[in-house]
């Protein structure tokens, strides 16, 4: 009978050895900052300030889990919105699903009650909703409105003993819902009863808003930490998990082949081509052939039947495949169906959603080779520096992990990322720089290539000349 | 307590529920009503011995972090007693300790917080098997 009682109860349910159940938040990207999406039975705040979009977030989660007219999500409007516009707006989103209301999802409004009676009215009402609805999820919002009825700090703490006790003796997953700022955490009963706490916040960068969520707290369960960006969508949360270092990278092994750069005269430069996996800094005014070397390279990679990807930032699919074609001839259907292009605005989008987008495009397909022009643009994606090269070493690490060779352009002239520890510190995170330079001489202007750095390669010190015709560049003079 | 002693006999199944958290009590009372069942409480092991004595119910749902006897201890004591054996026992509980629970001679564990079709189930499971066995052995004991 304890065997038969056991699976009927299910594995998780049983043993203290056995994972949480977790429910989905309904979005992929947020399951994994949750380390698999939000224990169940668990009590969780979700905090930020208005228009920070906090009820989007719990109405997703309540239509990504509303699928047992038997077991409802209840839906427990308070003090802070009419339940009526609640609803008017959530029938905007395309999450929405009419044919659940009703049954697996079920609003009520609560402000009447506590207006009249109290907060008080809270655990009554509660109890009545799980001794006639079995709601396996209760949403609160606002839950913090709820403190502005109480007589006193202490009737608000007894209260929320109570109904913390009646959360905790019940299988059903809670979230209170609200306003809270920072300095409540460590003032408001609920933090204390919580375990799960997930902050939506908004700052202001230059023109544009970015909106950031994190996790403060997930009892018995790992995260994700830090700040983890997001867009409002009409589907709801578009989040892009903050990109950090794979786990393998401490042992990971660089493959042992050469990846030719399709430069004329450069692979000999570098004894035999680039090492597959490494990533490449490649410096240089404008004009000194960078986004030139960097289409040779992608071309190169499409010759040999990989896949490859170029991200940039100035020119449109459109104009970038016309260069391309100049340069390496019209690309036949397989080779276009292996280049992937993606192009975005810097000063529209995020930096997090840029790398997080790369990375995902990495991940679905196997790419071999990657060209990102330029970091300069990607820099003013960024609010902080810091942010874009915790990025950019993080995607780096992941390239060498999944044995990607890359080519990332700097642009020096003027000197987009400035300072000498930036510079540092990319250096430090890519195994080779090139610098491409322009020379005038005996007014003449040419262009020249010099190798500065090449991890694990004997490579040719010396400054090359570089000449551009239209089939690309190709370095000249270059010794055997 | 009383009601239990009064609805004794009266064919329905009788529960004794075991718990020091009124919130689970009230709502094991709740589901377990629904369902068709006489339920009494106690909130403690002591108490819920000697209440199991009294008026021998059909089941015994105990969490095992009760005061005065842990759910466990009253477990082995009434499975130890010929008189109150076939009181079939359920722990449920916030620890997760189905072993040891099965070890004490529980008929069946399930871990808390309270699910009601997954309760209800298995008290129907409880019963079903605990009329079997008494069936059993009456036959048993006629066929000598």
């Amino acid at each position: 009978m304890i065997d038969a009682a056991r699976r009927s109860a299910g594995p998780a349910s049983n043993t203290a050895d056995s994972p949480i159940k977790r429910l989905t938040t309904g979005k992929r990207e947020l399951d994994e900052i949750l380390g698999g999406g939000i224990p169940e039975n668990s009590i969780n705040v979700i905090m930020g300030a208005p228009g920070s979009g906090k009820t989007t977030l719990a109405e997703e989660f309540v239509f990504a889990n509303a699928n047992d007219v038997k077991r409802p999500v209840l839906y427990l409007t308070t003090l802070s919105e009419p339940l009526d516009k609640v609803i008017r707006y959530l029938q905007q989103s395309g999450f929405f699903d009419l044919s659940k209301m009703g049954g697996a999802v079920q609003y009520e409004a609560l402000g009447s009650e506590l207006s009249a009676n109290g907060i008080g009215a809270l655990l009554p009402r509660l109890k009545s909703a799980i001794k006639t609805m079995s709601p396996k999820i209760i949403v609160i919002d606002s839950f913090k409105a709820i403190h502005d009825l109480a007589k006193s700090t202490q009737e608000m703490r007894l209260m929320l003993h109570e109904v913390a006790g009646l959360f905790a003796a019940y299988s059903t997953t809670v979230f209170l819902v609200g306003e809270y700022r920072h300095e409540d955490i460590a003032t408001y009963p609920e933090f204390a009863v919580a375990d799960g706490i997930i902050e939506l916040a908004r700052n202001a960068s230059g023109a544009r808003d970015e909106r950031y969520l994190r996790v403060f707290k997930l009892r018995g369960s790992s995260y994700r930490q830090g700040f983890h960006a997001f867009e409002i969508t009409k589907n709801g949360l578009q989040v892009y998990p903050r990109l950090v270092s794979p786990v393998e990278a401490a042992s990971y092994k660089r493959d042992d082949n050469r990846t030719p750069s399709g430069v004329p005269g450069l692979d000999a430069m570098l004894k035999g081509g680039l090492w597959t996996g490494s990533a490449t800094l490649l410096a240089g005014p404008t004009g000194a052939g960078k986004t030139t070397m960097g289409i040779q390279f992608i071309l190169e990679g499409l010759r040999r039947g990989e896949r490859c990807m170029l991200v940039n930032f100035q020119e449109n699919p459109t104009q970038l495949g016309h260069q391309m074609d100049l340069i390496g001839g019209a690309l036949d259907d397989d080779a276009r169906q292996r280049l992937e292009l993606l192009y975005y605005s810097s000063v529209e989008l995020s930096i997090d959603k840029i790398v997080v987008s790369i990375f995902n495009a990495l991940r679905r397909s196997s790419i071999r080779r990657v060209v990102i022009d330029a970091l300069g643009d990607l820099a003013g994606a960024a609010s902080d520096s810091a942010r874009m090269h915790d990025y950019l070493y993080a995607l780096v690490q992941h390239f060498a992990v999944m044995g990607v060779s890359s080519l990332l352009t700097l642009e020096t002239d003027p000197p987009v990322l400035a300072s000498a520890e930036t510079h540092g510190r990319l250096s430090h995170m890519t195994d080779n720089i090139i610098f491409l330079e322009i020379r005038e001489k005996e007014k003449v202007v040419g262009r020249t290539l010099r190798i500065a750095k090449a991890r694990g390669i004997a490579h040719d010190l010396q400054s090359r000349e570089l000449l551009i015709d239209d089939r690309g560049l190709r370095v000249v003079e270059t010794r055997r | 307590m009383l009601e239990l002693a009064k609805l004794s006999g009266k064919g329905k199944a009788i529960i004794l529920a075991v718990d020091r958290d009124p919130h689970i009590l009230e709502l094991e009372a709740h589901f377990l009503h629904q369902a068709g069942y006489s339920v009494g409480f106690e909130k403690d092991g002591n108490g819920a011995l000697e209440q199991a004595r009294k008026v021998m119910p059909d089941i015994i749902i105990t969490e095992i972090l009760v005061p005065t006897m842990d759910g466990l201890a009253l477990c082995r004591q009434l499975k130890a007693d010929p008189r109150t054996r076939d009181i079939a026992i359920l722990v449920f509980s916030i620890l997760a300790a189905g072993d040891r629970a099965r070890e004490a001679g529980a008929d069946a564990f399930l871990l808390k917080p309270l699910a009601e079709h997954k309760l209800v189930g298995t008290v129907q499971q409880l019963l079903e098997a605990r009329s079997a066995r008494i069936e059993k052995r009456t036959h048993k004991e006629n066929a000598r």
